[in-house]
């Protein structure tokens, strides 16, 4: 199976270069639905579905290799160098911006810019490092989760047991916005919210902007002003748009800034 | 009119079932219903201004960023996801939210109005569920397992009862052989104790004659007629020893002691290209058992050893103390009680046995060796004897690599710390007396044989042929000294109840018993009471001349 394939990748536009979009912990390649289309006049653009999100094959996921960012990673650059990107453009919002640092440092042919959307190295305070999420906080998360008992996996329960007689109830989140299994949910966020790449930072061989919404309980601004800090040369645009999601929330916000840096 | 209804509408959104909350499209609470308030613990007035998400638990903030803000974003609504209100007092409270978001025409969102649903019982139903759901798989799990290895299962439950069978069969053959094998034994016994006699008295007349060359022919021929029937006697002793009714005499025993005492003879019986080596265990306990048949059993041993390295090599035997636990016990067809014992193994570097060859080696008559090499009765003296002294014996062999012969007998408790006695005194000069003596024996040639024998030594002697006679012969004779009788006796008394009833009319009246085997009243599992005088049968002219004294004067 093609990397594509695994991927779900969907490739449009027309253009030279090449803007990869990658999506974050929750939901699917939807998540740049209403960005995307904005740079398919001079972009040939690129999405794709992280394994075990969207339209991706389920089959593929490898407890082991998903257990750290290193395995998607290098799921990235399989796929961007399977369509032969050179010199693009890459923006990964939430947990893949720091996936697409990791990418750009293995094969650093690929990328010629970063955009980074409300990343976060370390989610966990440490020391005089503000994360964001005390590590209680964040053993909280985790052990909700493995109870089985969490928002998404709690509405799937239904469908997760099996039950015949009630397929509406699973149906409602089953659509075609945001499709994840839960059980890999579950593990992305172990290994998102326990990452720490803080070192990872250093010697990026790419131009970096930094989008940072403001009032992001995910990732707070003091950490969008550390990765740009630790990234000599980068840009960091804060914007208007609140929460963790602007590419949904202030589409046309974080359109202006992408363009204004490529 | 507008009054009551708009009154209506707010007492139904304020006081609903359900919890409302109206917010802006970035989640910030505008109003607040009644009902949600309560649940929380808050005024509603204190809910407005702050976001939707900033009302949940740490995971429930997480996840309403990552999944369903952009849900509701990009559907336009979401339903029935499950989240933990956090309440003011801090503790949790589980709910349903559905969302929705109110678009312009031109599709901006304008407002979010969310709906929440108590679930504190619908989380515990699913709980509950998913509790059952699990051990249902589990337990399915387990069925499969189950299923899986039945077959395997049953191949091994029906093997071990072939073998647990296997071990019965042998046990009951090995009974039975010793059953048959005693019977004849014991008759044979008797033969012998009457040819052996007549020889004795034979013997005792030619020296009587004037020597010639007829007398030492007849010398000669005695001689041989002797040994032959000495020879028979030491291998009815081995049957009965394998029948498991000689007569035992069990001492406390300090094995390893008795194997250093033997080395010298085993060492000519093993021959110069076989060394051997003794190795004592540290604070070795004392066994009871007969020490003349330890000492044969191990001769025993030695022999086969010796048979199975023709080209030398080395003999071990080992003492050391030794354990059965319930388990091993378990294992073994005979009746072998768990506990303390002393172990002598005897190990050596011959040419080893075949299982089915090892199967068989107990079994009297068995031999491996060539006709006229040996009788087969060798390991059935040293079965027959451990069984007898209530312990147990193992064979373990392998082709090519040798043979061990593992004896366990009971460790000796007693608080009493006898001595084992020095090897037997030298048979003292047979000498007689004038005592009476009734010789009670329903075996006719045996019984004329003995008081032939008394009589010669000088005693005056009655004689009975059973207990009911014996009796009736005491009438008569008021001066009796001793009783000398058969254990085994027909018309419903044996030895010992003949004996003491005697002793109940006559106190002072001694008593001699004599036995080929002694599965009996008197001779409790093959073992001699403490102060019963007891000879074996085929017992010489000698040994009945000292016996008979011995008692007489003790």
């Amino acid at each position: 199976m093609t990397a594509s394939r695994r991927h779900n990748a969907t490739v449009r536009g027309e253009g030279a270069r090449t803007m990869v979009f990658a999506h974050g912990f929750g939901c699917d390649q939807n998540m740049w639905r209403f960005v995307a289309p904005a740079f398919e006049a001079d972009f040939r653009t690129v999405l794709f579905d992280h394994v075990g999100a969207g339209g991706s094959d389920v089959s593929a996921y490898d407890p082991d290799k998903y257990a750290s960012l290193d395995g998607y990673a290098d799921d990235v650059v399989e796929l961007c160098r399977e369509l032969g990107v050179r010199k693009g453009v890459y923006v990964g919002h939430s947990v893949s911006a720091m996936i697409g640092v990791l990418a750009a440092k293995r094969a650093p042919e690929l990328f010629e810019k970063l955009v980074l959307v409300g990343p976060s190295p370390r989610y966990i305070d440490d020391g005089d490092y503000i994360g964001g999420f005390s590590e209680p906080q964040i053993h909280e998360l985790l052990e909700f989760l493995d109870s089985n008992h969490m928002g998404w996996s709690e509405a799937m329960a239904p469908v997760i047991m099996g039950n015949p007689d009630r397929p509406e109830l699973g149906e409602e989140l089953t659509n075609s916005f945001c499709r994840t299994d839960p059980e890999i949910a579950r593990r992305f966020a172990r290994a998102t919210f326990l990452s720490d790449n803080r070192a990872d930072l250093a010697d990026v061989p790419a131009e970096v902007l930094v989008l940072q919404c403001s009032d992001d309980v995910i990732a707070p601004q003091c950490v969008g002003e550390f990765v740009h800090r630790s990234l000599p040369g980068s840009r960091l645009v804060v914007m208007k748009a609140t929460g963790h999601c602007p590419n949904l929330s202030a589409p046309d916000e974080t359109i202006a800034a992408i363009r204004a840096f490529v | 009119m507008n009054r009551p209804l708009d009154d209506d509408l707010e007492d139904l959104f304020e006081s609903a079932p359900c919890g409302y909350l109206s917010a802006t499209p970035d989640g910030r609470i505008t109003k607040a219903n009644r009902t949600l308030a309560d649940w929380i613990g808050l005024d509603s007035r204190d809910l407005v201004g702050r976001r939707f998400p900033d009302l949940l638990n740490i995971a429930g903030k997480i996840y309403y960023e990552t999944h369903f803000a952009p849900l509701l974003r990009m559907q336009g609504f979401f339903h029935e996801v499950a989240l933990d209100l956090v309440r003011a007092n801090g503790s949790p409270l589980p709910v349903l939210v559905n969302a929705v978001e109110r678009r312009a025409d031109s599709g901006e969102p304008l407002l979010v109005r969310i709906t929440v649903f108590n679930a504190t019982d619908r989380r515990r139903y699913e709980r509950e569920l998913l509790d059952a759901r699990r051990a249902a798989d589990s337990a399915n799990g387990e069925l499969r397992e189950l299923n899986l290895t039945l077959e395997a299962r049953i191949a091994q439950a029906v093997a071990e009862r072939l073998k647990a069978e296997e071990a019965l069969r042998q046990g009951q053959k090995m009974e039975a052989i010793g059953q048959l094998t005693g019977g004849v034994a014991h008759d044979f016994n008797n033969l012998l104790t009457v040819i052996l006699g007549g020889l004795e008295t034979i013997g005792r007349q030619i020296e009587t004659l004037p020597a010639s060359l007829t007398t030492q022919r007849m010398e000669r021929s005695l001689r041989m007629a002797v040994h032959g029937a000495e020879r028979a006697a030491t291998l009815t002793a081995r049957l009965l020893a394998f029948a498991r009714r000689q007569p035992l005499d069990p001492k406390p025993v300090d094995a390893g002691r008795l194997v250093i005492n033997l080395a010298d003879l085993l060492q000519r019986t093993l021959g110069a290209t076989i060394e051997l080596q003794s190795v004592a265990g540290a604070g070795l306990w004392r066994t009871l058992a007969d020490p003349g048949e330890l000492e044969n059993a191990l001769i025993n041993l030695a022999v086969n050893a010796r048979d199975a390295m023709p080209g030398g090599g080395r003999l071990t035997i080992e003492t050391s103390n030794a354990f059965l636990d319930d388990d091993y016990v378990r294992t073994i067809p005979e009746p072998v009680s768990p506990g303390q014992y002393v172990l002598i193994a005897v190990s050596d570097t011959g040419s080893g046995m075949p299982p089915e060859i090892v199967a068989q080696v107990f079994e009297p008559f068995f031999t491996t060796k060539e006709t006229g090499k040996g009788t087969g009765l060798g390991l059935s003296q040293v079965y027959g004897f451990v069984r007898q002294s209530e312990g147990h014996v193992r064979l373990y062999s392998e082709v090519g690599e040798g043979t061990t012969v593992k004896i366990y007998l009971p460790k000796f408790v007693s608080n009493d710390d006898r001595q084992e006695p020095a090897t037997s005194a030298p048979t003292a000069v047979p000498h007689g007396g004038d005592e009476t003596i009734l010789v009670v024996e329903d075996h006719d040639e045996l019984r004329a044989y003995s008081t032939g024998v008394l009589r010669e030594l000088g005693y005056r002697v009655f004689e009975a042929s059973s207990g009911k006679n014996a009796l009736e012969v005491l009438q008569r004779t008021p001066d009796l000294s001793l009783l000398f009788t058969d254990v085994v006796l027909p018309e419903g008394m044996n030895g010992r109840e003949l004996a003491d009833e005697v002793q109940r009319r006559r106190s002072g009246v001694k008593v001699l018993f004599t036995t080929g085997y002694t599965r009996n009243a008197i001779v409790h599992n093959g073992r001699l009471d403490a102060g019963v005088n007891l000879i074996g049968k085929p017992f010489s002219f000698r040994d009945l001349a000292a016996k008979v004294r011995d008692v007489l004067d003790s």
